[in-house]
């Protein structure tokens, strides 16, 4: 008998990969197709965002976190928004509120689209994804039509948003969000009871409660798990406590097909907070869309142009920018993905000390090794799939 | 052929339909049944080719991917110019850098482009690919993706609208015809 | 909330009256300062003790104040689902000293302390697997110390003659344009001279 010693094969499951969902470096350790050792090698997109905003005042920042989560830029600017508000004190005006709503629920849905498309791309079915985009095109249109900008919509400013829903937007959206739960329904027929994506999906990644709180796993991948924990419940901000909706939870193993079905059950909700957003808006035309304390917000151009109060605001805001007292915070929203928080440290100048991003993906991308030990390669894909992961906030 | 055009002359758009259309296709057809041949020029046949079926590679980096799959959708749709997204370099013409590229990444998208066989061309496709965008005085960040490797087009915007990377890609084509040649 | 997070603070610096030199509210959010070597005790009596239950280790970050002796933080940030409440403990080190690592208690924590030594230079006692996660792979320094530029020393590009990607020193063809406009006024301290006498006069 031959001495031949049996080592692991090292694949590279490089950094340009139609399913590695962006930049990631994956080196498997496999032991003929079954995985060994799955070991992410991120930071291929780190762009030094935390250092460039301790380098702008904050308003020049915000845009950083729309480029953090792409698929659904606003509600990363929400997180920070808040920081922002909670430091300063600021008061957000009821409308802006559920502007601000509408637009996160907005980011939901495209969030999960993308995630439920292009999911299903990677297990094989191409469809879903061409009929999924065509609705991202419609909310991308929503997000033009109130701030010029389809996808960084930079429209989330601290006190408010930047300005006002045009007339008209509102109809749209409700006549959208009627429409919508069929274009869902008709995805599903196509995915949830199908056998190969059931075979695909059921049974893989499957993961404990104890195991996902241990990896501080939130958003979806922890209501896989049976937990009711949805931020806009338990520590509502921005007004969610008016809003009525429920919160789809797992029963039984939280796998890849339990996260999946979770996340079409939400865009149900989703839709459902929409509608009430919308009638929200409507029952309150002409309020203020930002927080009038010309000390943070800069006045609007007519009032700029003969008022010397606003122009000195106006001047003050866009060379120094507003100050925010000394102080840290640990501001978390409920972002699509899982809890988005931002951690902020403010010494009472105009740009931040220390801002810490912390993103879901971080804390979910950490147990691919955990979730994919005695799988085999092809489950690699669904894994990285459902745990919704996008580069640009895991890398920062 | 029966029609006279100057090699590299912009009179390449597609002719309408109506009498022009109708007199070309005719003269076609007979030379057809005349001859039994056509001829044209090779390297406009070769350009029609190449510019007709570009096929790129997704090479996805960041916040430009999701527009860059947004150009290949339903609305904006790629495949009706003949461009369908290839995993694979060693398939692919055109390689769109959609995305910041950073100093980590950068090895590796050498590579990739190593890989790709000529004729290959390199669309820029936002700012942070142009020069290094928003994270331009980043300490991890490419100042421009044309630091590693030559560029033929630049599309700007943050993100480019799926319409302006279709502009770019349409500009691309003309790139090409314009100066296109069979031997290097 | 602030009732909730009184109680816990009274019962967490009773029970952990050696480990933890202060406690405060600040914002609506209880942050407890922690001796550096005790921050495993701590953190396993916080996931553990029945009324504290903080089972998600949510964040685990590190932030610069070269102003101090021992200028790095770091920071964890805890979440309990069982009583919807989040606790921030904190500790101080410098570049020389090891904080122990608390991928025992929690295993979330691995990634984040790796970023955390990338990006400042923290060491982690104990951890399994610290190596830089975010940086490039020949990267030297800690980028988000203070003392760091932000442009960075290097920077890339690619070389025809040597068929390599070469990194140089950075020259950039316009230098980051830092306005500086806080106010004079409003950033001063005391009078200014002549100030006092009109005090006295009015």
């Amino acid at each position: 008998m031959s001495n031949n010693q049996i080592k692991n094969y090292n694949l590279n499951f490089g950094p340009q990969h139609p399913a590695a969902h962006g930049v990631l470096r994956l080196v498997l350790e496999m032991d003929g197709e079954v995985i060994d050792r799955a070991d992410p090698h991120i930071g291929l997109l780190h762009r030094g965002t935390e250092k460039l905003l301790e380098n702008k005042i904050y308003v020049q920042g915000t845009p950083y976190f729309d480029r953090l989560d792409y698929v659904a830029p606003q509600n990363q600017e929400h997180a920070f928004c808040l920081a922002i508000e909670k430091l300063t004190g600021m008061e957000v005006p009821k409308r802006a509120q559920y502007i601000r709503v509408l637009y996160a629920e907005i980011g939901r849905i495209q969030n999960h689209l993308m995630n439920i498309c292009s999911y299903a791309m990677d297990v094989g079915a191409m469809t879903p994804f061409l009929w999924g985009f065509e609705e991202r095109e419609i909310l991308y249109e929503f997000c033009e039509r109130a701030c010029g900008a389809r996808m960084h919509m930079n429209y989330f400013r601290p006190g408010g948003v930047a300005q006002d829903i045009p007339a008209g937007l509102t109809d749209d959206v409700r006549a959208w969000a009627d429409r919508f739960p069929q274009v869902v329904k008709d995805i599903e027929t196509l995915l949830t009871e199908n056998r190969i994506f059931r075979q695909r999906t059921v049974d893989i990644g499957e993961i404990s409660l104890e195991d996902a709180q241990d990896w501080a796993f939130s958003g979806p991948n922890l209501r896989g798990c049976g937990v009711p924990w949805d931020l806009r419940k338990s520590q509502p901000y921005d007004s969610y406590e008016e809003f009525d909706f429920d919160i789809p939870v797992g029963k039984g193993k939280n796998d890849c097909f339990a996260r999946y079905y979770l996340r079409i059950l939400e865009m149900y909700e989703t839709c459902k907070i929409i509608k009430q957003a919308c009638d929200k808006l409507d029952a309150c035309v002409g309020e203020p869309s930002k927080c009038t304390d010309n000390k943070f917000t800069p006045p609007k151009r007519a009032e700029m142009k003969t008022s010397m109060e606003a122009l000195i605001h106006h001047f003050k805001l866009f060379t120094e920018g507003f100050k925010v007292p000394a102080g840290e915070t640990y501001c978390a929203v409920e972002a699509p993905k899982g809890e988005f928080a931002v951690y902020l440290v403010s010494d009472g100048t105009n740009k931040p000390y220390r801002c810490h991003i912390r993103a879901p993906g971080f804390a979910h991308l950490q147990a691919m090794d955990f979730l994919s030990k005695g799988h085999m390669l092809a489950d690699i894909t669904a894994n990285i799939g459902s745990l919704d992961i996008v580069f640009g906030e895991i890398d920062r | 052929m029966g029609v006279n055009s100057k090699p590299g002359s912009q009179a390449l758009a597609p002719i309408p339909q109506g009498t022009e259309q109708d007199v070309l296709l005719k003269a076609v057809s007979d030379e057809i049944q005349d001859r039994g041949f056509v001829v044209a020029q090779l390297d406009k046949v070769v350009n029609w080719a190449r510019t007709g079926s570009l096929w790129p590679l997704t090479f996805g980096l960041a916040c430009c991917a999701v527009e860059m799959m947004h150009a290949g959708m339903s609305r904006y749709d790629l495949d009706r110019f003949g461009m369908v997204f290839r995993p694979s370099p060693r398939q692919s013409d055109v390689i769109i850098v959609a995305g910041t590229l950073t100093n980590k990444m950068a090895p590796a998208f050498r590579r990739v482009y190593d890989q790709m066989a000529e004729p290959r061309y390199v669309v820029s496709m936002g700012s942070c690919a142009n020069g290094g965008g928003y994270y331009h005085y980043s300490y991890s960040v490419v100042r421009g993706c044309d630091r590693v490797v030559p560029v033929d087009i630049y599309v700007p915007g943050c993100p480019p609208t799926a319409e302006a990377l279709l502009y770019g890609l349409l500009q691309l084509q003309k790139k090409i015809r314009r100066t296109g040649t069979l031997f290097r | 909330m602030s009732e909730a997070l009184k109680e816990l603070a009274e019962i967490i610096s009773a029970k952990l009256a050696q480990e933890i030199t202060s406690t405060e509210i600040q914002n609506g959010e209880l942050i407890l300062n922690a001796r550096r070597d005790a921050v495993c005790k701590v953190l396993t009596f916080l996931r553990d003790d029945a009324n504290c239950q903080f089972k998600l280790l949510m964040d685990v970050c590190g932030a610069d104040y070269p102003a101090r002796d021992e200028r790095f933080d770091v920071v964890y940030n805890l979440l309990s689902i069982r009583y919807n409440l989040r606790v921030r403990v904190k500790v101080t080190t410098d570049e020389d000293t090891a904080v122990p690592s608390v991928t025992s208690i929690f295993s979330a924590a691995g990634w984040f302390e790796r970023e955390t030594w990338d990006l400042f230079g923290i060491y982690f006692d104990g951890h399994p697997d610290l190596r830089r996660i975010m940086t490039d792979y020949g990267f030297e320094g800690h980028p988000l110390r203070k003392d760091f530029p932000l442009t960075g020393y290097v920077e890339l590009r690619y070389d025809d003659e040597q068929k390599r990607v070469v990194y140089e020193p950075v020259k950039l063809t316009q230098d980051f344009r830092s306005f500086d406009f806080l106010s004079p006024w409003e950033g001063m301290q005391g009078q200014l001279p002549g100030d006092e006498k009109a005090e006295g006069n009015a």
